[in-house]
């Protein structure tokens, strides 16, 4: 994904045959190959779940999938943008879990201060992730100690919030976040009652599917066209090269991390909704910062940075939630059940790394 | 404002339509079904009752947090007793799932479940808050979801449990029985903190020894319900106390006798929970002086839930909250093969006898059910 790192314009402007295209679509998709990989696991595992489920292919089991994948999903993108810069946030679950119980205070009452509340939710996650930017730039520590410290204090917030779990949200935006897009329009009166035509296309999707959608569209894909955004693969890709290149090294290391803030605010507010509580449970955010990195790795983003991206990290997040899945309809004995993830993931990923023993030259890795 | 107002109070008056509108079960009188094994927990516990369905059910038990001992030998539990005649016969399918400790996840295995038709679902609520939705989705579906031993705030649902403030106080009472006086020192060794069963526990315990009339100086540290970790503060409490009259140890016994017997610290009453190990020790240094009391939080708590899910499906008035009789064995009634087993490992926990509920599964019965089973 190396060539995203140069601006548009400094692409050769030569005019392009069609022989040259096809080399640029056959590019494109080497390029995304892990995640290609990672979409290919999970369509074939999740077509295997729906033939098996008494109820396959129906809106109830793809809403109940979405809201269980959704937190996980966001909470794997906001780990994926640090990793690109070749570091790792192990604040991401602390900081989700702060924002559940932030939430869980803010998020009631009139339709004002229900959306005054989203927005402080939003902005404490953003926050607590400028400042683990600012602790890695400015404090010249290393990611993984530094968030190592902050999530100490994320928790310490969160717990200082919610000393035990509790707490309540708006029951209507529970209901309607939490199920297909016509319910939500029923439940906010939209759209005739979610009946209207126009609507019918799109009437059956989880609300949280088209949330996670929304996320890419509007957040993640115009920031990476920014030199910002390229900035990050670029210091991924190299560091030194990056910054004898000029780019905005520091503003780009900090971004990613407040943006890591965000997404993870996302996930800890969708919690909240969901859950209609908050909970300051410290294991639950060790697991979900766990199965962030987990979910970045299947999704095909390169540990040690500059290639990949958070769409790949919502596939790695869905083939990890889709192995569970599974055990719900094919008798698996319970205690080998966390075996047999183990050994899906270890396929999983080593099938995704394969590539790295076919190349003839490690550099083709990055073109 | 105003507008935003009015189509506010529509919108309540909508969602509260559609609350009720959703089956679930109804509000009745007592006494239910088998009032010797489904105690209700006061007598203030209303009772539920919802439509018979015909058997033989669907039965899905959801577990969060897999990884200790009690957790295993709790599904291995499961497995066996879905397999006693009696049982088997109401049971179509039963399935163990454990999600980890991620709250989406347990209560996405609780929808799926209710999608795919299932009948019951029990359950180990990995936070006792955020099954609101569940719940519903149940009601609508006439599921019946059995949370037990880490349960909800909540008294929608039918949950069972053993009262811990009841473990607490049996406690005390037996040391102060078996201590005959009434000032001293004791070492009370607490459990997980912030955890609800360690604090009921303890207030359990404190309620009786800091009753009027006794003047005890109690000397808390905590164990974590863990061998090492409770032999360590035991270990700790004696070199600094130098003696006890009474220990109560709220889990990990087993290590609080092994620092007593290590520091050379004389045979006093104790009160413990269930593990093989501890009543081992108890059976071996009875003739010693060793007076022990041990409770538990039974594994076989997952028997009582699944009896009292297909109860309610057979339409039995059930009480919201069961109180199941905690199993207790005392120096005096400790009996090799019975109550605790000399050839079994220490981390066995012994208590899988409800004798009011007519549920006895058996010690080998248990370790027989290897991870193979899955029928």
């Amino acid at each position: 994904m190396s060539d995203q790192v140069l601006p548009a314009d400094a692409a050769p402007a030569a005019p392009r045959s069609g022989r040259r295209r096809g080399g640029d679509w056959l590019l494109v998709l080497r390029q995304n190959g892990s995640l290609l990989f990672a979409i290919a696991l999970f369509a074939l595992l999740y077509l295997g779940y729906h033939l098996a489920h008494p109820r396959g292919f129906t809106t109830q089991v793809l809403v109940q999938n979405a809201n269980e994948a959704f937190t996980l999903a966001m909470v794997a993108m906001a780990q994926t943008i640090p990793v690109l810069l070749g570091g790792l946030d192990l604040s991401v679950g602390a900081v989700m879990t702060m924002v559940n119980c932030i939430a869980s205070h803010l998020v009631i009452g009139s339709p004002g201060q229900i959306a005054l509340g989203i927005l402080a939710c939003l902005a404490s996650g953003a926050l607590a992730g400028f400042v683990n930017g600012c602790v890695v730039v400015y404090g010249r520590i290393p990611p993984i100690i530094a968030t190592l410290a902050t999530a100490a204090i994320a928790i310490g917030v969160a717990l200082l919030l919610r000393p035990t779990p509790g707490g309540k949200l708006d029951e209507d935006l529970n209901w309607a976040m939490t199920n297909s897009v016509a319910d939500f329009a029923e439940t906010f009166g939209l759209a005739d009652g979610g009946k209207a035509p126009w609507l019918a296309p799109v009437a059956w999707l989880p609300v949280p599917v088209v949330l996670l959608v929304l996320v890419v569209v509007l957040v993640w894909l115009p920031f990476r066209r920014t030199v910002t955004g390229r900035t990050i693969y670029a210091i991924g890709s190299s560091e030194s090269a990056a910054y004898m290149s000029g780019l905005p090294l520091n503003r780009a290391k900090i971004a990613a991390f407040t943006l890591a803030g965000f997404f993870a605010g996302v996930g800890g507010l969708f919690l909240a909704i969901q859950t209609s509580s908050g909970n300051a449970d410290l294991p639950q955010a060790g697991a979900y910062t766990l199965n962030s990195i987990a979910s970045v790795v299947i999704g095909g983003t390169s540990l040690v940075g500059g290639s990949g991206g958070p769409v790949g990290s919502i596939f790695g997040t869905l083939v990890l939630r889709v192995i569970s899945f599974g055990f719900r309809v094919f008798d698996i004995p319970p205690l080998l059940q966390p075996l047999f993830e183990g050994l899906v993931l270890l396929a999983a990923v080593s099938l995704g790394a394969a590539r790295a023993l076919r190349v003839r030259n490690t550099l083709d890795l990055f073109r | 404002m105003t507008a935003l107002r009015v189509s506010g109070v529509a919108l309540a008056g909508l969602l509260l339509s559609s609350v009720v509108a959703f089956a679930g079960p109804k509000v009745v009188n007592g006494p239910g079904a088998d009032p010797q094994c489904f105690k209700p927990w006061t007598e203030k516990t209303k009772y539920l009752q919802w439509d018979k369905k015909p058997g033989p059910y669907r039965i899905a038990v959801v577990n969060g947090f897999v990884g200790n001992t009690w957790r295993i030998q709790m599904i291995k539990t499961a497995k066996a007793y879905s397999e006693q005649p009696g049982v088997k016969e109401n049971i179509k399918d039963f399935k163990v799932v454990s999600t980890g400790t991620d709250v989406a996840a347990q209560l996405g295995a609780i929808e799926d479940f209710i999608n795919q038709g299932y009948d019951a679902i029990i359950t180990l609520a990995v936070s006792p808050e955020g099954f609101d939705r569940v719940i519903r989705l149940a009601d609508k579906n006439n599921v019946v979801i059995v949370p037990f031993d880490n349960i909800l705030d909540t008294d929608k649902v039918m949950q069972v449990n053993e009262d811990q403030k009841e473990m607490g106080r049996m406690s005390a009472k037996w040391l102060l029985d078996k201590m005959g006086k009434k000032e001293g020192k004791v070492l009370e060794v607490r459990g997980l903190p912030g955890n609800s069963v360690d604090r009921d526990r303890h207030l359990g315990f404190r309620e009786v020894m800091e009753a009027p009339g006794n003047k005890f100086q109690i000397v808390e540290v905590v164990g974590n319900w863990d061998d090492g970790t409770a032999q360590k503060a035991t270990a700790d409490a004696i070199a600094v106390h130098g003696h006890f009259d009474g220990v109560f140890t709220q889990g990990g016994s087993t290590g609080s006798v092994r620092a007593m017997m290590d520091a050379k610290h004389p045979f006093v009453p104790m009160a413990g929970e269930g593990e093989n190990g501890y009543r081992k020790l108890i059976a071996q240094h009875t003739k010693d002086g060793l007076q022990g009391l041990s409770y538990g939080q039974s594994a076989g708590l997952v028997a009582i839930a699944t009896k009292a899910a297909i109860s309610a499906l057979q339409g039995n008035p059930m009480p919201q909250l069961i109180s199941i009789p905690i199993p207790v064995a005392t120096s005096d009634t400790l009996k090799d093969g019975v109550n605790y087993w000399s050839n079994l490992t220490d981390n066995f926990f012994t208590p899988n006898d409800f004798p009011p509920c007519g549920v006895t599964i058996t010690a080998t019965e248990i370790m027989a059910k290897d991870e193979k089973n899955t029928q």
